[in-house]
């Protein structure tokens, strides 16, 4: 029962990361159709930012945190405009495969800049353990807890109670009807790249501080997991991929916790087929059939 | 007509021939070094695997990504048929066996998961090849992670040659035949083409079954050439190499396949002196062109004998 | 009973909302049917359940002797029944012969070796296919446009070529859902002449859904009317004309006859 809860705890702190990074997946596949494999490394950018900072100018956590949102926010912008904006009327698959051209670019140009070679985190908050009734739980798992939480409300309340929000709703129903009252989804995509790039960011530094180790590559595997996790949940669908990124951080860390390790990838997949035979749209996605 | 196309199929036998024989002088004279030689041969496995890819692209319409699964049934079955029958029958037979298990793989994976439509096909496809690459990372037989060493090799380019052409005849012919306009159908519009008899599971799964056997060919000769193999050959972003052969030679185009083969396979060799510059080089040019080409190369531009004939035809009688 | 096309209390409920309520009609052999009504009546809902596209749920429908129930939109096509689509859903990125000829994959069979290998069977088969291709191009005046990719064809044209690609299935019964909707006045007219051709030159059942009224007693031999789902009146054009219920079905829209 300890141990079970103690998995669940640990399951939570890792599923939380993965949820920031499949809200990003989501927003943008919602509203532009778009899988954007450079979400994991927008991630990436932000763990190296969070690094920088705290190494060069001794800042604490809370304003790595906001400085790695607001730069990974720009690059995401930066990103839409530069590589995937000319190709907004092209095939899907055409901006699917820049996307991935804009993921090797990131991933290989950091390594270029800086080199391949993995760096540790500086500690910037002090690791402390808490058990109660025998689980214990670090202070850096209720941080990562917390502020995942916080900006999913924020996120939440953002697409729900603003102008914006309800214009990124608008956009990704139908874009043209959308700018035909007047909405510029040109100004609606960016801020969604914007918006998810930030969580991704955050997500970056966050991981930095639980695992202590940053390198350029750390995107792939956690974005592909993200992008399963918002699949798994429903793509386009926020609540969804909060949902299926807990579950999958879950999933891994249970899967491990019964010494399957090796098999925590495999299980990962066998329950994204399993949930998509039974539901094709994923847990909260509408599932939209066409008409004749 | 029957005579036009039987001059066609003679030009197309007659440039494999001759491309042949020029490669097979080049190697003799010395102009191809084993450096171009390696380079040739990867680029023709990568035909093998991306005309297959394409077929189950840019002909089904189906978003696959897991063609590097099935090339790693491929390799497994011919690495470790060859450490036990270290024979050219036992190259054969393991290239065999690879398709066939590649073939009930196809099968097992693509029964309930074509189903799925666009990107969800993808994930999903995404996800069956990484299943079977960590089994096969956990497999004794396999070696697990650390992989397969000293395979010995029997795919030596005019083997790799003869099957680039063997398998193109393969997938062109497919797709020029009954089951071609049946999986073009429901690539165009699956409620139409099952309006008109056609019964899209089974043909998509053709198509499906067919991109993966030739998947298995490719795997078997990357095997036997590199006489290496690891799991981490066969992962998600090998699949998304091959995807990237398809997309800029243009979807649904062959020619397009090999000419994009062909130019990263250049690209790749002579980056090679610009250590990790390479890559991001790499990048750059894959978004540069994808934003100027977005329909790819040749876009869905097909060379085809039998329409100069025909167009010096008409000159003539004009 | 020896009706081609029999539908008995066939209902169609899209959660709460009845689409079709219990609607029996009859087509027989060589017949020339409308199927005629207000927007949203169910019209289309009831071709995608006589279709298999969205199959019914309740009441039967049988088809020539053989029960249509829990068959896929494959196997009905199969067994002789075509249809053309509200909006035209033609493969757009192939040529108006091989719209045709993926109509016609399950009249022959081609095995994979032969096809491979382009043996002799292939190329027989392929000839067969070929002929049979022509035939229809010729018939209904599509010959000149046969190398032409149909998502560049006119309107109209397009709307020919999905007509021509559900003859080529070689059905005994063919569905038309609104076929002259977007047409001018001349190209309703050629239409007009192209499906009695269907009945008349092709031997073929024709169960049409149209809003042009004219086109409809023109063509129509016996006219249904559905309203809400159901069905109000069954008759020929002139009783249907001066049917009580179907004016008030359509008043503020207007019988244009």
């Amino acid at each position: 029962m300890h141990t079970a809860m103690q998995q669940i705890i640990n399951g939570l702190s890792l599923g939380s990361i993965y949820a920031l990074l499949a809200l990003g997946y989501t927003m943008v596949y919602g509203i532009i159709k778009l899988i954007n494999f450079a979400h994991g490394d927008v991630y990436m950018l932000g763990a190296f930012w969070g690094y920088f900072i705290i190494n060069k100018y001794h800042v604490d956590f809370i304003v790595a945190l906001l400085s790695a949102m607001i730069v990974t926010a720009f690059a995401g912008m930066l990103i839409e405009y530069l590589a995937y904006r000319p190709l907004r009327n092209s095939p899907r698959i055409t901006a699917l495969i820049t996307a991935i051209g804009v993921s090797y670019f990131l991933e290989n140009g950091m390594s270029y800049l800086f080199g391949a070679n993995t760096r540790n985190f500086p500690q910037v908050v002090q690791q402390h353990n808490y058990t109660a009734f025998g689980i214990s739980i670090s202070n850096i798992q209720l941080l990562i807890l917390v502020t995942a939480i916080i900006l999913m409300v924020l996120l939440q309340l953002i697409i729900q109670k603003t102008k914006m929000g309800t214009a990124m709703r608008a956009v990704a129903v139908d874009q043209e009807a959308a700018a035909l009252v007047g909405i510029n989804p040109d100004h609606v995509i960016s801020f969604t790249f914007g918006l998810g790039s930030a969580l991704a960011g955050a997500a970056g530094v966050l991981i930095g501080l639980y695992y202590n180790s940053i390198d350029p590559l750390m995107g792939m595997t956690p974005g592909i997991k993200a992008f399963v996790a918002a699949v798994v949940g429903g793509i386009g669908s926020v609540p969804g991929a909060a949902i299926g990124g807990f579950l999958i951080g879950l999933l891994e860390t249970g899967v491990q916790a019964i010494g399957l390790s090796a098999y925590k990838d495999a299980a990962v997949y066998v329950v994204l087929i399993l949930i998509l035979i039974v539901l094709p749209a994923g847990l909260l996605g509408k599932n939209v059939k066409e008409k004749v | 007509m029957t005579k036009k196309k039987l001059q066609a199929n003679s030009l197309w036998l007659l440039v494999m021939i001759i491309g042949f024989v020029v490669i097979n002088l080049l190697v003799y004279v010395g102009v191809i070094d084993s450096f171009i030689e390696n380079m040739l041969v990867t680029i023709g496995i990568n035909i093998i695997l991306a005309t297959g890819l394409n077929l189950i692209i840019g002909f089904s319409g189906q978003f696959s990504l897991g063609h590097a699964g099935f090339m790693a049934i491929g390799a497994y079955a011919t690495g470790i048929i060859l450490q036990t029958v270290p024979t050219v029958g036992g190259f054969i037979g393991s290239i065999i066996v690879g398709i066939v298990i590649a073939i009930i793989a196809a099968i097992i994976v693509g029964v309930p998961t074509l189903r799925l439509s666009g990107d969800y096909l993808a994930i999903a496809t995404m996800g069956a090849a990484e299943i079977i690459r960590v089994v096969i990372n956990n497999m004794k037989i396999t070696n697990g992670a650390a992989g397969l060493f000293n395979i010995p090799q029997f795919a030596t380019w005019p083997v790799v040659y003869a099957l680039v052409c063997v398998t193109t005849i393969v997938i062109v012919n497919f797709a020029h035949s009954r089951a071609g306009r049946a999986i073009q159908a429901i690539r165009d519009d699956e409620i139409a083409a099952e309006a008109v008899g056609v019964n899209p599971t089974k043909w998509k799964l053709a198509a499906f079954v067919l991109g993966a056997a030739t998947a298995a060919i490719g795997g078997s000769l990357h095997a036997s050439y590199i006489q290496t193999i690891a799991p981490s050959d066969f992962g998600i972003m090998n699949s998304i190499a091959l995807l990237i052969i398809v997309v800029l030679g243009g979807v649904g185009s062959m020619t397009g396949t090999f000419l994009a083969a062909i130019v990263l396979g250049v690209l790749d060799t002579v980056l090679q002196s610009f250590g990790t510059l390479r890559m991001v080089i790499y990048a750059v040019a894959l978004i540069v062109i994808m934003v100027f080409k977005p329909s790819g190369l040749l876009g869905r531009y097909e060379f085809s004998f039998a329409r100069v004939l025909n167009r010096h035809k008409k000159e003539d009688a004009a | 009973m020896s009706s081609l096309l029999q539908v008995e209390h066939v209902s169609k409920i899209f959660g709460g909302l009845k689409a079709v309520e219990d609607v029996s009609l009859h087509v027989e052999e060589g017949e020339l049917v409308a199927l005629i009504g207000p927007n949203g009546a169910g019209k289309t809902t009831l071709f995608n359940a006589l279709t298999g596209v969205s199959p019914a749920t309740e009441g039967t429908v049988t088809f020539n002797g053989v029960s249509l129930d829990k068959k896929k939109p494959y196997q009905v096509a199969k067994m002789g029944i075509a249809r053309t689509f509200q909006n035209i859903r033609l493969f757009h990125q192939l040529s108006v012969r091989e719209n045709l000829q993926a109509a016609m994959t399950h009249r022959y069979k081609e095995d994979f070796v032969s096809s491979i290998l382009r043996l002799p069977t292939f190329t027989k088969k392929e000839a067969l296919v070929n002929g049979w291709t022509d035939e229809i191009l010729a018939k209904l005046d599509l010959s000149a446009v046969g190398d032409t990719i149909t998502a560049n064809l006119p309107y109209g044209t397009q709307r020919r070529v999905e007509i021509a690609r559900a003859v080529a299935s070689d059905p005994k019964l063919i569905f038309l859902d609104e076929p002259a909707a977007g047409m001018n006045p001349e190209e309703t007219a050629d239409l007009t002449a192209l499906i009695r051709r269907l009945q008349s030159e092709f031997g073929l059942t024709v169960v049409l859904i149209e809003h042009d009224m004219s086109l409809v007693m023109n063509l129509a031999e016996r006219i249904y009317v559905l309203e809400h789902g159901k069905l109000i009146a069954e008759g020929t054009p002139a009783e249907i004309q001066n049917n009580d219920a179907v004016i008030t079905a359509y008043l503020g829209g207007g019988v244009h006859a």
